[in-house]
């Protein structure tokens, strides 16, 4: 890395000033370096590194936060390890805060203080952002979705084309030619999102939760202008440009007059704009939002589809994405859902708000400088799923789908991986199939 | 009053005035505008960020390091019991014996416990890695305090060096690692305020029926 000119260091240091709320200082004052944080960590559990212990990832953050605001900093600063903003440390920091963290947040949770540990990794890359340092690969995903409105830079008619092809696919399963996959269509009950790896990878899945809202006889749309429900600047920390894929989403709701966003399956996408983009933009959302986990519950409890619990006869094991789950609060709705047509349904240890992240969450899957790391945290979820002993694992979120095929090909599971749409439309009970 | 006391109490003003400043700016900034919409209720969340998710059972960092978690929670009694008798050895108030021997018998304990934490952050190298001297001497100012406190209780020819270490320590307090105390429970309200903005605490149980209650 070059050396850091003054510029590059005023805005790193940006981050400490015009706080909006006491949250930053509080959590940067709370650490007292205890380490029991260490195996909360899937980093420090699969590798044994000290410096991957989450403590040591605040500490960074909070060493610059010291040497500049506060009086030991100032004048003793080897007395608390104020450290300055220099090479040295932003080579540390891009590895620790971008390099090993998943940004789970599952240390904040175990942390003995409180400290909002994902919440100062976050902060660290915001200052990395300001001084120009996000890893390559990352930026590069987060440019893509800028320049061309989605992360994978598929063409328009590219995606046109696939959502024909999956419309098609649809009718054939339906066996109903009056089946279709909206696109652009005003004043629909839902504006529904997708995850770019969808129409890139795994189309199936369109037509999967086309399927069931057919099935629930939705109003529904996509738009082929913004249909990316992820946010890669959330894990850049970018906020500028965060805000600025956030608003695209925010206008394609007021152009096509939509009631409800509903949000395909992805964990990061879902907590960025259901939860970050309102403060992106400093506006309350005029319409509702929702995941499509939520709305496929709320379906179900509506009577809306009807789901046959003989079709899936497999040992079928959850995966919770921490941003759906630990940091976004949808818990249960996913358990409803399979409870109420998976005979063997198997939990992992731990699950719900404890699980384990599956190593491609925070933009590991977009950085491959960090791939070898990526994989050797993943054993820890190969081994949460080996011992469920499942041969289908289900999760709601496109990115954990990819890492967790990865995890089951280098590992050699053996599993299907699926996401809740889709084994959802593998037994859902069309009209014609009623008795 | 003896010079001591003098300068105990102008280390306790000092010491008053810094953790005033820290413990307003918190005031000051407030709390954070959340311009989502909440889909739970904050405050049993900063109830249950203080009760529950504090429970040892809920935390791996208690549950899987028993004897640390109970060693911490030792030592922080017999500082809050320290800091007590701070305030009740400088009024003079006397104690009966029973009284006294219990206390001082309460230190000791909590001083070992102190004194082992300090011991396995100098042995564990993952520990030691984390550490800057703030940790050891915090360590060794709160540890010494307890030590002052059971010895001057039962020796009162201890009083000046009892006093200079008390000042020590209050002058250290809002310079160094040691103002957790003021903002632990600033972390304990924000992490509260989040997880319970976004319905995650208080944890909801799954009913038979499909639904949720809290």
């Amino acid at each position: 890395m070059g050396e850091l000119n003054k510029e590059q260091i005023r805005k790193g240091l940006q981050v400490f000033q015009n706080l909006s709320d006491s949250k930053l200082i509080t959590h940067l004052n709370s650490c007292v370096h205890c380490g029991l944080c260490a195996e909360s960590c899937i980093y420090y559990l699969a590798t044994k590194e000290n410096r991957f212990t989450p403590a040591r990832k605040v500490d960074i953050v909070a060493s610059i936060y010291r040497r500049y605001h506060t009086i030991t900093g100032k004048f003793l600063p080897g007395l608390i390890n104020a450290r300055e903003l220099n090479e040295e440390t932003t080579d540390e920091m891009v590895d620790l805060l971008f390099g090993a963290c998943t940004m789970c947040g599952r240390c904040t949770m175990h942390c003995s203080i409180g400290v909002d540990i994902e919440y100062l990794v976050r902060v660290g890359r915001t200052m990395l952002s300001n001084m120009g340092m996000v890893p390559a690969t990352l930026q590069s995903t987060v440019n893509a979705a800028v320049e061309t409105g989605n992360n994978m830079s598929i063409p328009n008619d590219e995606f046109i084309a696939t959502l024909k092809w999956m419309e098609e696919e649809l009718i054939d399963e339906v066996n109903n030619p009056n089946a279709k996959i909206p696109v652009n269509e005003s004043g629909k009950r839902i504006l529904y999102t997708l995850n770019p790896r969808e129409p890139k990878f795994f189309p199936l899945s369109i037509s999967a939760m086309a399927k069931i809202f057919f099935a629930a006889g939705e109003s529904w749309t996509l738009s082929t202008q913004m249909y990316d429900v992820t946010n890669y600047a959330y894990f850049s920390g970018n906020p500028d440009e965060a805000r600025l894929i956030a608003l695209r989403l925010w206008n394609e709701m007021g152009n096509l007059n939509a009631q409800t966003l509903v949000l395909a399956e992805c964990g990061h996408g879902s907590r960025a704009f259901r939860w970050e983009a309102p403060n992106y933009l400093q506006e309350h959302f005029p319409f509702e939002v929702k995941t499509s986990v939520e709305c496929i519950a709320d379906y179900i409890r509506e009577g809306k589809i009807h789901l046959d619990p003989e079709k899936i006869k497999d040992v079928v094991t959850l995966h919770d994405p921490c941003n759906l789950v630990r940091s976004g609060g949808i818990i249960h709705e996913q358990r409803y859902i399979l409870n109420r047509f998976i005979a063997n349904f198997v939990e992992m240890t731990p699950h719900g708000i404890d699980n384990y992240c599956c190593g491609g969450g925070g933009g590991q899957l977009s950085m491959s400088e960090y791939n070898e790391r990526r994989m050797k945290i993943a054993e820890i979820k190969a081994r949460q799923i080996r011992n469920t002993g499942a041969s289908v694992v289900v999760t709601p979120c496109h990115n954990c789908v990819d890492q967790l095929n990865q995890i089951n090909v280098f590992f050699k599971l053996g599993v299907r991986i699926k996401t809740l749409a889709e084994i959802v439309a593998d037994a859902l009970i069309l009209d014609t199939e009623s008795p | 009053m003896y010079w001591y006391h003098w300068i105990t109490l102008g280390s306790l003003g000092i010491c008053f005035a810094n953790s005033l400043v820290h413990f307003l700016r918190l005031i000051r900034l407030g709390k954070p505008m959340d311009y989502s919409s909440p889909a739970g209720k904050i405050i049993p969340s900063i109830q249950y960020s203080f009760t529950g998710a504090m429970n040892p059972v809920k935390k791996e960092s208690a549950f899987l390091h028993l004897p640390t978690y109970f060693a911490g929670i030792i030592y922080h009694l017999g500082t809050f019991l320290s800091i007590l008798m701070f305030f009740l050895i400088w009024s003079d108030l006397p104690l009966q014996d029973i009284l006294i021997y219990s206390i001082v018998s309460f230190l000791l304990i909590s001083f070992s416990c102190g004194i082992g934490i300090l011991i396995k952050r100098l042995l564990k190298k993952g520990l030691r890695d984390l550490s800057n001297p703030d940790d050891y001497l915090s360590n060794l100012l709160v540890t010494g305090f307890q030590l002052m406190t059971g010895i001057v209780l039962l020796w009162n020819q201890a009083y000046p060096a009892y006093f200079i270490l008390s000042s020590l320590l209050l002058l250290y307090f809002p310079l160094s690692k040691l103002k957790h105390a003021i903002y632990f429970f600033a972390a304990r309200y924000h992490l509260g305020f989040f997880f319970g903005w976004r319905g995650i605490w208080p944890p909801k149980k799954l009913e038979r029926n499909g639904g949720w209650e809290n």
